[in-house]
């Protein structure tokens, strides 16, 4: 009976008329071909990671992501269409469909996961929480933040783990819940609280916005792990995969020293089978996806590699100077990996 | 088909194809959406309610905690929301009466204070007030190590107002009960000034009498009972006072806002019902010999306040909605709790903004119908 089974299985997917790039269909990749961009759900303004200057083009590292993306699907990475959504609106705006993913500071959590409805896609930033407090006010470390009161915006992952940690240790400390992160900053700024939560990238970029930056001081004590990557929704299982790769290129790209400068020599003249794969000399990776197989080599041609988008928007060559740390390739002592482009 | 031309048979058979259409349309709306969660991966229905929170609500009577479940925060959110809806509807109608009768004097600079007021307050929004109260008066206030210190046993700072707290409540608990005995003795004694002056037409100081007792009787009863040997008195420690009772300024500030701007359309809605009083019952009742104050009081406020009332219900109704804006400065009310945090924390978007729904309706339609029932009690009896 089994073996009857099998055979028409087999049959069955033998008699299907079969082309060599027959596709799962991806209604997300034919909207956006259709439409000519990609809508991309960003932060509200957090310098970056996605900030929208004077003339209202943006930049930070969530965005070069975007950028990525839609230049490995599009080819031109300024077919960008950004979304700012706040903390509250974020799923509602994923869910419905009105952006085609978000890259934007959200932390990868089980519950999230397991009942938004959403898909977390990779690790583009490996955030850890902690506080901003007034140099005046001598905090040296977390626990010195006993009986203060702390600003943090709701619903973000930073409000639990805040709770938590002080309960855990059976601190007592007062948390204010604001609506919107910048309301928590303006009420710390104000003096209504002795510090504000948040990841340390993301302070890096506030720090920037208050009135005097170098009255106020960022903890180096990390009290959790809060790693943030693209997010998609569930179903179209096609789009998931592109949004994955775009990023793994991204990461393999700095591994394997391909940079925009040199991605043109490397195309022409690269012996690695990975470099000749990746970038579309051999084996037809985009052709599976349904993209073009120039894909990888747009990406790092118009945006740059992982390390470069790094430098340039939280890294040494930013106002933030954000070190690599966990955000380091894993053969530099990081934590970012890509499954092998084989 | 001769039935049909019955009109009260076509107006219930009208009725009853509004409401099966309505019910319809919202079973539709109801069945596509929890269709379309499932479809999409979204987790739906109300079990989230008995999930913990894990969300810290620092100001709450209910003594929530944040070990506790969403359904205890919810109700830590909504009797926020009765709190500073109460008080403000207290503060605002007192303000607004006061205002209201003011710009009604013949005192010129008084009547043109009164109407400048409301006209500023009825022309700004109300969510620039909320957040004029509280930025502004936040920086007005000090930090908490440079507090407003007031006998070292309350302070004053931008964390709030520090009061203490007895340790033992026997004393306020009997203070609490004399209050209740004066409310109802006084209740008693109105009843029988009325009835005597039914009767004799001799008038009794029922107001005088109640000042008195209300000042004397709680103290009366603190002494009695031992006023608390030990309080739990404020004091700083690291960077805050601990210990007491901290009065937070997002509830002040919400509540201040929200009174002296609700205040402003009270104003309004008591001078158009004392306009309406017609200028003879003023007369009538000077030519009687009564004094000013009781003409306001015994004429035209009772004659007024039938026109006052419905605009006065519906502004009752604005204050207790506009309490939501208390999100916008993280006063812990529903909104900011429930339809914020909780929302985010769970994703329950839809569960939650119904539940928000029904509550906001829950409370307008018991004011409403309490307002109704008293408009109707105190109706004149025009004979």
């Amino acid at each position: 009976m089994k073996f009857y089974g099998f055979a028409a299985a087999v049959a069955c997917l033998v008699a299907t008329p079969a082309g060599a790039q027959q596709l799962a269909p991806s209604p997300t990749l034919d909207a956006v071909k259709a439409r000519g961009n990609i809508e991309c759900g960003v932060h509200l303004g957090l310098p970056g990671f996605s900030f929208a200057n004077d003339k209202g083009e943006w930049t930070g590292l969530d965005v070069d992501y975007c950028k990525s993306l839609a230049a490995a699907v599009l080819g031109d990475a300024t077919k960008v269409k950004y979304t700012p959504t706040s903390v509250q609106q974020r799923w509602p705006i994923l869910q419905s469909g009105q952006v085609d993913l978000l890259a934007r500071n959200t932390t990868i959590t089980f519950s999230r996961n397991a009942t938004l409805g959403v898909n977390f896609q990779g690790i583009n930033f490996y955030e850890g929480q902690t506080f901003v407090v007034r140099t005046k006010a001598k905090v040296a470390k977390v626990a010195d933040l006993a009986d203060a009161t702390i600003c943090v915006a709701a619903g973000s992952t930073e409000e639990k783990t805040a709770a938590d940690w002080f309960r855990e240790r059976n601190l007592k400390v007062t948390i204010i819940n604001f609506q919107k992160n910048d309301d928590a900053i303006s009420a710390y700024d104000q003096g209504r609280c002795d510090a504000y939560t948040a990841g340390l990238g993301a302070l890096a970029g506030q720090r920037i916005k208050f009135k005097d930056p170098a009255e106020h001081q960022i903890l180096t004590e990390i009290i959790s792990n809060d790693p943030q990557g693209p997010t998609t929704r569930w179903g179209d299982e096609r789009w998931q995969l592109i949004v994955r790769w775009v990023l793994n290129a991204q990461i393999a790209a700095e591994a394997l020293g391909i940079t925009s400068k040199n991605v043109d020599e490397m195309k022409a003249k690269s012996t690695n089978t990975e470099v000749r794969r990746l970038l579309g000399v051999e084996g037809k990776f985009g052709d599976m996806m349904g993209i073009g197989n120039d894909w990888a080599y747009n990406i790092v041609k118009q945006v740059g590699n992982y390390g470069e988008s790094y430098e340039r928007t939280v890294g040494m060559a930013s106002p933030l100077k954000l070190k690599r740390g966990s955000n380091e390739l894993w053969t530099k002592g990081g934590l970012l990996f890509t499954p092998p482009f084989q | 088909m001769a039935f049909l031309r019955d009109r009260k048979v076509r107006d219930v058979l009208w009725q009853a194809a509004g409401a099966i259409v309505l019910v319809a349309l919202v079973w539709f709306f109801v069945r596509n959406a929890s269709e379309n969660m499932v479809k999409a991966g979204i987790a739906s229905g109300f079990r989230f309610l008995w999930r913990d929170s894990g969300i810290e609500v620092p100001f709450n009577l209910t003594g929530y905690k944040p070990s506790d479940t969403i359904l205890a925060l919810l109700w830590t959110g909504i009797v926020n929301t009765l709190l500073v809806s109460a008080v403000s509807i207290m503060v605002a109608t007192v303000i607004g009466f006061t205002v209201g009768l003011l710009r009604l004097s013949r005192n010129w600079l008084l009547s043109t204070l009164a109407g400048a007021y409301v006209e500023f307050v009825r022309n700004i929004p109300l969510l620039f007030f909320v957040l004029f109260w509280y930025f502004g008066v936040l920086a007005a206030l000090p930090t908490p190590r440079e507090s407003l210190n007031f006998l070292d046993v309350a302070f004053l700072n931008r964390r709030g107002l520090s009061i203490p707290t007895p340790n033992d409540a026997t004393g306020l608990r009997l203070a609490l009960l004399a209050i209740a005995v004066l409310i109802a003795g006084q209740w008693g004694l109105a009843r029988w000034a009325r009835a005597r002056q039914a009767r004799t037409g001799r008038d009794f100081p029922t107001w005088a009498v109640g000042f008195v007792t209300c000042g004397l009787l709680p103290i009366l009863a603190l002494v009695a009972g031992g006023a608390a040997t030990s309080w739990d008195v404020p004091t700083l420690r690291g960077f805050n006072y601990r210990g007491g009772f901290v009065l937070a300024p997002e509830f002040v500030a919400l509540f201040a806002a929200l009174s002296t701007y609700t205040a402003g359309f009270i104003a309004e809605a008591v001078r158009g019902g004392i306009l309406s009083v017609r200028q003879g019952q003023i007369d009538a009742a000077r030519a009687l010999g009564l004094a000013p104050g009781r003409i306001v009081r015994l004429v035209v406020i009772p004659q007024a306040m039938p026109v006052i009332i419905p605009p006065l219900t519906s502004q009752y109704l604005n204050l207790i909605k506009n309490s939501s804006f208390g999100a916008a400065i993280a006063y812990p009310e529903i909104v900011a709790v429930f339809m914020g945090s909780a929302l985010v924390s769970t994703g329950q978007s839809i569960e939650i903004i119904a539940i928000t729904l029904a509550i906001y309706l829950t409370l307008s339609l018991a004011v409403s119908a309490f307002m109704n029932w008293y408009n109707t009690r105190h109706r004149l009896v025009t004979r």
